[in-house]
């Protein structure tokens, strides 16, 4: 399929689409060259050289596409081909230095402080939220796996919720982590995680298994 | 404007014949091919050769033999009067350059076999054009999807190979080289077809392997030595180091370090090594055992140059973290010259993990406070303890479980799970992983075996070696060595030596 044309619109409409991250990943890579070429210089001549507001906008979303699709040490490479001019001058990726730093770090208040906290672009607040969402859950998965029984506030930083309120087991708090499968225990005041395990993309798990078999059986 | 339709109707065809069969096909293509040479050689085609507009009459996807031939003229033209390897017109901005990119996008993979050369320094004039403006992103993705529609297989081993790697590392898109990186390579030019020449294979057919037309007279590689080898896995390891596959890496590594070698080793395999030690430490937590392909007075060489290395992997082994910071400190320039202090520093970042998989084998459970006393490189601070703890384990660098204690933060427990209460389906999955990778593995293993024996088979060192066993009475017995199966035994026997 014809790549769509690298322009101001189509970026905005790629990300703030709600396509699975795989194949927002995918369309913003394919940018990436037009972005480079752009960014030497050799802008339209409707948008003139550079057009640095509209690069910002894609190196932010590429980014993002990469925290989407768990490529962290990628992140950063991307980071460091962004160009450098770029990076000095706007807010927007420069944020998204300090966000990968927190993210590289598990510094995880301060990843949901970067997220809430810090201007980003208009156009980009729903690909930022719906990042944060997936952080959540990821972070959620994580802490139910290496938790057996966690303070409500710990657990509440983890996931970006009040701490004060959490440790005060504020119902709403408490609930929210119940709603996971969690238990409540009153009396210890510790929460008791169920571990989530996450299903495979194979529907069929052993199907890898018995191809494997039956090759090796072939030979 | 009569040449240009006459080049059309010509190129136009060939396309008839890539219906029929692929002898007519082969001879029609050297046809054209030869008569191209010919126009260029007798200068008939002059007046192609400075009107990029001229290559619109031509699509790359059904006259990729046309237009490489009239653009290489236009560069060459330009070479000349300009004077420069890389004229202006092909740098990302000039006129040519959409023109080699929306080529090197979209050719016809059959039909360059008849043309290596000139499709291999196109290749090599892209990546050079990107590299010379800074910008080899330019180049790195255009130039893995075209060895890709050359060779879906990728694994004949070629220049471009080596190119296209050094290029994602000048990029820093390493991702970018994972499709090339993980294919199985099976082959080298120069070596592959010395059984394979003798029948001389229709070039525009369907080949089992890719090897039967990549060869060292195809020119879709230039002349390769071990170094160029040596090289393409040191970058290789390098890359998968960036997106931290240690395992990966270390494979590659092991590789550049077993290169056989009779005179003094290269520094190419000393880098390699000190990579190595630094890989096993982060993955492992350990110096690994050396491969056993490496000579005993290369790996004395090996370990008389990587000191400080060794001395290093010594104190993290020990699991001492004051001593491996004044080992750290002792050799800061060593790590700078070598550009290994961002490993070094990622291997002082993974004691803890390692550390706390030593205690694992001890304690079925323990307090975090008396962790900060046992792990050495843990904070004093017991909430930090934890936090850092609680990032091992989510990262999955270790595989315990955090019990908070009702009323004192410090009293919070570390649980390491015994291997069967491990949960029956992450055991099935990992098993599942392991098997399939494995299975992967063995295929392409096979695969190259079996070329491997055809290749042996007709290769002149066996045929003396028949002659002399018919000389010996043994007439008839030769050919049974040949079969797959025998081959697999001699190769397990091989393999049997090496370990």
């Amino acid at each position: 399929m014809e790549p769509l044309p690298f322009d101001k619109e189509n970026i905005i409409k790629v990300v703030a689409s709600n396509a699975p991250p795989s194949q927002l990943f995918e369309i913003l890579s394919q940018w990436e060259s037009d972005a480079c070429l752009r960014s030497a210089g050799s802008g339209s001549p409707e948008t003139g050289a550079g057009d640095p507001e509209m690069l910002c906008l894609y190196y932010t979303g590429f980014f993002f596409a990469h925290l989407l699709t768990k490529q962290i040490p990628e992140a950063r490479a991307l980071t460091q081909r962004m160009p450098e001019t770029l990076k000095n001058q706007d807010s927007s990726l420069q944020n998204c230095l300090t966000l990968l730093r927190a993210i590289w770090q598990n510094e995880h208040t301060q990843v949901y402080q970067i997220l809430r906290d810090l201007p980003w672009p208009e156009t980009l607040q729903s690909l930022v939220k719906r990042y944060e969402s997936f952080f959540q859950d990821q972070t959620l998965i994580a802490v139910s796996n290496s938790y057996e029984a966690i303070r409500p506030a710990v657990a509440a930083k983890y996931l970006g919720l009040d701490p004060q309120a959490a440790d005060k087991a504020d119902p709403s708090i408490i609930q929210k982590f119940t709603n996971c499968g969690w238990t409540w225990n009153s009396e210890t005041r510790l929460l008791h995680p169920s571990p989530i395990t996450v299903p495979p993309t194979d529907p069929q798990p052993t199907s890898g298994i018995r191809e494997t078999m039956s090759m090796l059986g072939n030979r | 404007m009569a040449s240009i339709r006459a080049l059309v109707s010509r190129s136009a065809k060939l396309q008839q014949f890539a219906e029929r069969s692929d002898e007519k096909y082969d001879g029609q293509i050297q046809e054209l091919v030869a008569s191209l040479r010919q126009s260029l050689s007798d200068q008939t085609l002059n007046f192609a050769a400075n009107d990029p507009a001229v290559l619109d009459n031509f699509d790359p996807a059904a006259d990729a033999i046309t237009y490489l031939i009239l653009l290489r003229l236009q560069i060459q033209t330009l070479q000349e009067s300009s004077q420069q390897k890389i004229p202006t017109a092909l740098l990302p901005s000039g006129t040519l350059w959409p023109k080699a990119v929306h080529y090197i996008k979209g050719f016809n993979p059959v039909q360059v076999r008849y043309v290596g050369n000139e499709w291999r320094q196109l290749i090599e004039l892209v990546a050079h054009a990107a590299q010379s403006v800074s910008q080899p992103l330019l180049a790195t993705k255009i130039i893995r999807d075209a060895m890709l529609r050359l060779d879906p297989s990728c694994s004949v081993f070629t220049s471009t190979h080596l190119l296209f790697v050094r290029l994602c590392l000048h990029a820093k898109s390493y991702g970018c080289a994972l499709p090339i990186l993980d294919k199985y390579i099976c082959h080298f030019p120069g070596f592959t077809e010395r059984g394979l020449s003798k029948s001389s294979p229709v070039l525009c057919a369907r080949h089992e392997t890719s090897a039967a037309f990549i060869t060292a007279r195809s020119g879709l590689s230039a002349p390769l030595t071990w170094r160029d080898q040596s090289r393409y896995f040191l970058y290789g390891g390098m890359i998968y180091m960036a997106l931290k596959e240690w395992n990966k890496a270390s494979h590659f590594l092991e590789l550049v370090m077993s290169m056989p070698s009779l005179g003094p080793i290269s520094m190419i395999m000393v880098e390699a090594y000190k990579k190595w030690v630094l890989v096993g430490l982060i993955e492992a937590g350990k110096l690994r055992p050396t491969p056993k392909t490496i000579a005993p007075n290369v790996l004395k060489i090996y370990q008389s140059i990587a000191r400080p290395y060794l001395n290093l992997a010594q104190a993290f082994e020990l699991g001492d973290l004051k001593r491996l910071n004044a080992e750290i400190d002792a050799a800061v320039q060593i790590w700078r010259d070598d550009n290994n202090m961002g490993l070094v520093s990622q291997v002082k970042d993974s004691l803890s993990a390692h550390a706390l998989a030593g205690i694992k084998k001890i304690f079925a459970a323990i307090t975090v406070s008396e962790l900060s006393g046992q792990a050495l490189s843990l904070p004093d601070n017991v909430e930090a303890a934890e936090s850092e703890i609680a990032s091992l384990i989510m990262s999955g660098s270790v595989s315990a479980t955090l019990v908070h204690s009702p009323d004192h933060p410090e009293a919070t427990r570390l649980r390491f799970p015994s291997d069967s209460a491990l949960s029956r389906s992450s055991q099935e999955l990992q098993v599942q992983n392991k098997l399939e990778n494995e299975g992967r593995i063995l295929e392409a293993l096979i695969e190259g075996v079996k070329k491997r024996n055809q290749v042996l088979g007709l290769g002149p060192e066996y045929i003396d070696h028949l002659r002399m066993a018919q000389n010996w009475g043994a007439s008839g017995d030769g050919f049974a060595i040949m079969g797959e199966d025998t081959g697999l035994e001699m190769d397990e026997d091989i393999m049997g030596d090496q370990t």
